[in-house]
């Protein structure tokens, strides 16, 4: 154990943290079992809040391995960045086109029609899922499309869900 | 040789290396379709649209499907793909598109640049730009095409995706992105040229704003999903065609915003109807921009 305490947190920028060292190792073995890169390390000081062994993961997967946790009822406090701010950015800006709104989110954005509560576009980012969430989300109901969130795996895809969010509850508010 | 690099949504699609061509009215490598919606595959349709009209190669292309999944298999080979082979490759410019940000793997991919016998004009949007800010490699790019939030992240000197910048960033107004931009080389998370892409697109080398593009104002152009894409295989093909960084960032923003008004776009507008204009554009407009 003393060996893995050794290694420091480098270079995939995100830590998951726990409260107990049985959680830390169970953690890393569902999330290599799954193909995830993942590291037992020591957490810095300021990001120590349980036991001092974290996993670290790429933070930008950080979509698909909370619910891959949730899935494998594995226990964690929470996944934060290594560097930075520790908030996921939670503003959105809304763009009327009067045919069509745009809700972006961060770097996501989604675009409706007013009149039908289509999806026009689910785009941004840069992680592979989105052009994958472009394809499965354009061209069908806000109201019947699945939640970007729910079948994407990044930090692109948490922000698209955010604006997604907000155009359900807008084409709510039309309605 | 242009190399673009970036992964497309399909589920299964092996590491592909091959040129670029159309078929059909489709985009085709290998013969296996390539959807021309946004990503890698709007970049590569409109670099191949350009290089086509300017009579140059076609972009040789390598791409692997990924979808995002934590075993992240397309990006993963072209990553391994691009360290292992990029010195015998050598091509003259490469563009690095959408492909799962990894600080550790882009380190080696440039490394790999190192030992090609000409380094090449280095292009990367989407997540490769994100994992060269990251992985603090940005100057060891040529160009960088940011959005306006994307533009934050690159002055955010700690944010390691775009999702966790500081919120005074994303609250900033767009006529503020010179201070951003400024900040940005500052400290050292720029490629030497920014193209920032948005309701004005600013072109940037070195700190300094060398233009800024109004027109023809076509708000549209935002809420369609790939405008941004295209942007970066604009830029790639015009600068193989030999221009230089800045001509090829400029050309590309006007060319983009004049395909977008022939289009008549509006929100609900695809981007291969964006893609189809711009030869029309090329006609009219290329030797009087050039």
């Amino acid at each position: 154990m003393a060996s893995l305490k050794q290694e420091k947190a480098s270079s995939l920028g995100g830590l998951v943290l726990f409260t107990t060292v049985e959680q830390a190792i169970q953690a890393e073995k569902v999330l290599r079992q799954a193909g995830y890169a993942a590291k037992l390390v020591a957490p810095p000081p300021q990001l120590r809040k349980g036991c001092d062994l974290a996993v670290e993961i790429n933070l930008v997967e950080q979509t698909g391995i909370e619910r891959l946790f949730k899935q494998k009822d594995v226990d964690y406090t929470e996944i934060a960045p290594l560097k930075g701010g520790e908030e996921l950015l939670d503003i959105v800006k809304v763009t009327d086109f009067g045919e069509a709104i745009m809700v972006k989110a961060g770097n996501m954005k989604v675009t409706f029609d007013k009149d039908t509560g289509i999806i026009l576009n689910a785009s941004g980012g840069g992680c592979p899922d989105i052009p994958y969430l472009h394809a499965e989300l354009v061209g069908r109901k806000l109201t019947e499309a699945p939640g970007p969130k729910e079948i994407g795996f990044t930090l692109c895809a948490t922000m698209m869900d955010r604006a997604f969010l907000e155009c359900l509850q807008l084409w709510d508010d039309l309605r | 040789m242009m190399l673009i690099a970036g992964t497309v949504p399909i589920k299964g699609l092996p590491l592909t290396l091959a040129e670029a061509k159309f078929e059909g009215g489709f985009l085709s490598l290998n013969h296996c379709k390539i959807p021309c919606t946004q990503g890698t595959g709007a970049t590569i349709s409109a670099a191949l649209t350009t290089t086509k009209y300017l009579k140059l190669d076609p972009p040789q292309v390598l791409v692997g499907g990924d979808t995002g999944r934590g075993e992240g298999k397309g990006s993963r080979s072209i990553y391994e793909h691009l360290i292992r082979k990029l010195p015998e490759l050598s091509p003259d410019v490469l563009a690095l598109h959408y492909i799962l940000p990894d600080m550790a793997l882009m380190r080696k991919v440039c490394e790999s640049v190192e030992r090609c016998s000409e380094k090449p004009v280095m292009i990367a949007d989407a997540g490769s730009m994100y994992a060269a800010k990251a992985a603090g490699l940005a100057s060891e790019f040529d160009v960088f095409t940011p959005d306006f939030c994307e533009l934050g992240f690159l002055a955010d000197p700690n944010a390691v995706h775009p999702a966790y910048i500081n919120r005074h960033l994303f609250d900033t107004n767009v006529n503020q992105a010179p201070e951003l931009v400024s900040t940005a080389y500052q400290l050292k998370n720029a490629a030497k040229l920014l193209l920032v892409k948005g309701a004005i697109d600013y072109v940037a080398k070195e700190g300094e704003i060398l233009e800024r593009l109004t027109e023809p104002d076509i708000p549209a152009l935002e809420a369609i999903g790939g405008t941004g894409d295209t942007i970066t295989g604009l830029v790639s093909a015009f600068v193989y065609g030999g221009l230089e960084l800045h001509e090829a960032a400029i050309i590309a923003a006007k060319s983009n915003r004049m395909a977008g008004k022939l289009a008549r776009a509006t929100p609900a507008t695809k981007v291969w109807q964006i893609i189809a204009q711009f030869p029309a554009v090329f006609e009219k407009y290329l030797s009087e921009w050039v």
